[in-house]
């Protein structure tokens, strides 16, 4: 528009903030907190037990780390979008049970190691993006609501995973055992390439088009409609997107274990949820950061292998879970102004 | 102004939801430069009129005319892309997102090159032109980086109103938009409606406040359970006729 007009424009009003406002708006910061609690907890338990701090527990602990981390960008997706999809872990075992019997199929016909791993994948994406598929026909044109939508699936996959596997693992795969412990440094070739999916999903979330479309539609449906965006269209993308990385998920097990089983995966939609709520991500929709949900995946990961490493029963590990969730809750709530922490 | 045919053409149009009968043979001309008000009792139908405009909803019967062209709205996108911006009384703000990018959303500025062909988007230009174009409509709100939650009720309206405005080409329709609003606000939404009006816009405004609605329209429409009761222009009312008419206390002159 043309800039030449001598009427005095109106300045918008700067927001000022010193230097100690900025320090407090730091320490109110979500992301900052979660941050601190990290390093605390790393610290703690290298304390402990001064062989937590070697390369080869960093690389198990990216290895959990990666194991959750795709299913907690799905639910990042998901839940900023204003769904919730409680499939993604039956979609893990499912996909992967499935995969494995494929990848054995093409082993019994002396097929390449290689090219069965890149079977596999494609086809334990295949079989999550068809849940996800599922899950959006049933939510966008059979409107059912997420909950209910993805608990059909969540049960229905579960289910299948033990029917196709007799309940027994499927397939046995040495060489992708072995292929697994491979890497550099502390990152073994399959983390690689699930830190390279999140930081991309991370970017596309906070500046692509897509993430914008993904707010606008959990913070007002209505808005995004009458904006011209297609609500359907995008949320159905969406738990599309959500069963592929649970798919993906589902060939990572299958990597480290050398095998399909039907137990991988199942339940872990709560431990996604969880890292999603720590990172301060709202249930309700319309506000998330994707560092937030990497933050709590990170704090998760490390407090369930931090715990085995002090010699404490797996068992407190769901209770000190339950903790940090209701903490982190807490701690958002005290927050002021939370409303404003997204693109 | 040239001569020219009407802008929006309604032509009987009939709506309803299962058994009520919203809209029963409507029909409304509207011209470029016109601002038309229309009235009428909660649940007169006004709301579904103005839906029924901008391709939220599609009428059981009768026709919707842009610029002599007979249009059917699969979605709201197409109306908006015929020129016609809407302002709705539910809130067509994402409150999550920042003015700039409520401003532009479905309409987002991309970076160039790869990254913009990728869905990369210019953030910063989109923050720096939402004020600029706010600003040139008439509009003034704070910092665009805020979210529009951390708005007063009168600055979201204002940045809802700034963005039909900014946007249109043909038509505005403004669904209550001086509700919630202070007195010297609401003068500044009428402000906005005079400028688009010389901008060569048709504006249909809806309110539930009649003098601001004598005080800035051309013409009024007086929708009485889904019906034109009366549709004359505005200085053969004042605000005692236009209440009874919307009533139905008096019966309308000439009916
Ligand atoms: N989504 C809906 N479902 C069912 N009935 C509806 C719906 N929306 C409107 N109606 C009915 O249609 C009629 C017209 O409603 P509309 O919202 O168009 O009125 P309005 O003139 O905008 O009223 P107000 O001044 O209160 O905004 C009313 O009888 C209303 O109850
Ligand atoms: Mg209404």
């Amino acid at each position: 528009m043309s800039d030449a007009g001598g009427m005095p424009r109106v300045r918008p009003r700067e927001d000022r903030v010193p230097w100690a406002r900025r320090v407090r708006a730091t320490i109110a910061n979500q992301q900052f907190v979660l941050f601190v609690v990290l390093v605390a907890l790393l610290v703690f338990f290298g304390s402990q037990n001064s062989r937590f701090f070697t390369t080869a527990e960093f690389t198990n602990l990216i290895i959990d780390f990666c194991g959750l981390i795709l299913l907690a960008v799905a639910e990042t997706y998901v839940i900023i979008s204003g769904g919730i999809d409680l499939s993604v872990g039956s979609t893990v075992a499912i996909s992967g049970v499935v995969g494995a019997f494929a990848m054995e199929t093409l082993a019994s016909h002396h097929v390449g190691e290689v090219a069965i791993l890149l079977v596999g994948t494609v086809v334990c994406a295949g079989i999550g993006g068809a849940v996800g598929v599922l899950n959006a026909v049933l939510i966008t044109k059979a409107n059912l609501v997420p909950f209910v939508a993805t608990l059909v699936t969540l049960s229905a996959g579960a289910g299948m995973a033990l029917v196709f596997s007799r309940g027994a693992d499927v397939g046995s795969n040495p060489a992708a055992i072995s292929w697994s412990a491979t890497g550099a440094w502390i990152f073994t070739w399959e983390s690689m390439i699930v830190i390279a999916i999140t930081i991309v999903l991370s970017l596309v979330l906070h500046f692509t088009a897509y993430g914008r479309y993904n707010f606008a539609i959990g913070s007002n449906a209505f808005a995004a409609r009458v904006a011209g965006i297609d609500v359907r269209r995008h949320v159905a993308s969406v738990y599309v997107v959500a069963g592929v990385l649970a798919g993906l998920t589902g060939m990572f097990f299958y990597i480290r274990l050398g095998a399909g089983a039907p137990t991988s995966g199942i339940g872990d939609e709560l431990n996604a949820i969880a890292a999603v709520v720590i990172g301060g991500v709202s249930l309700v929709g319309g506000v998330g950061v994707m560092t937030g949900t990497i933050l709590g995946a990170m704090i998760l990961t490390v407090v369930t292998d931090g715990l085995i490493f002090i010699n404490i029963q797996p068992t407190w590990n769901q209770v000190v879970v339950g903790a940090i969730i209701a903490l982190a809750v807490v701690l958002q709530s005290l927050r002021p102004g939370r409303q404003g922490a997204s693109a | 102004m040239t001569e020219q045919g009407p802008v929006l053409e309604l032509d009987g149009i009939s709506a309803s939801y299962g058994s009520v009968q919203a809209l029963d043979d409507v029909s409304l001309v509207a011209h470029a430069g016109e601002v038309i008000g229309l009235v009428g009792d909660n649940g007169a139908g006004k709301s579904t009129l103005i839906k029924i405009i901008s391709g939220v909803q599609s009428p059981d019967s009768g026709r919707v005319v842009v610029d002599g062209e007979e249009r059917h709205w699969r979605s709201p996108h197409d109306a908006m892309q015929a020129g016609i911006e809407t302002l709705y009384q539910d809130s067509s703000l994402a409150p999550h997102l920042s003015i700039g990018s409520n401003i532009f959303l479905g309409r987002e500025i991309r970076r160039g090159g790869l990254l913009g062909r990728l869905g990369f988007l210019d953030q910063r230009s989109m923050e720096r032109k939402a004020l600029e174009e706010l600003e040139n409509v008439g509009v003034t709100v704070p910092l665009s980086r805020r979210t529009v939650s951390q708005l007063s009720g009168g600055q979201r309206q204002a940045v809802a109103i700034g963005r039909a405005v900014l946007w249109s080409q043909h038509v505005i329709v403004l669904d209550e938009p001086t509700n919630h609003l202070g007195a010297r606000q609401s003068q500044e939404v009428l402000h906005v409606i005079r400028r688009a009006r010389e901008r060569g816009l048709c504006v249909i405004f809806v309110s539930h406040t009649l003098p601001h609605v004598i005080e800035v329209t051309d013409r009024i429409v007086v929708l009485r359970l889904g019906r034109v009761v009366r549709d004359a222009p505005t200085s053969q009312y004042t605000v005692e006729s236009l209440l009874a008419t919307i009533t139905g206390l008096v019966a309308a002159p000439g009916s």
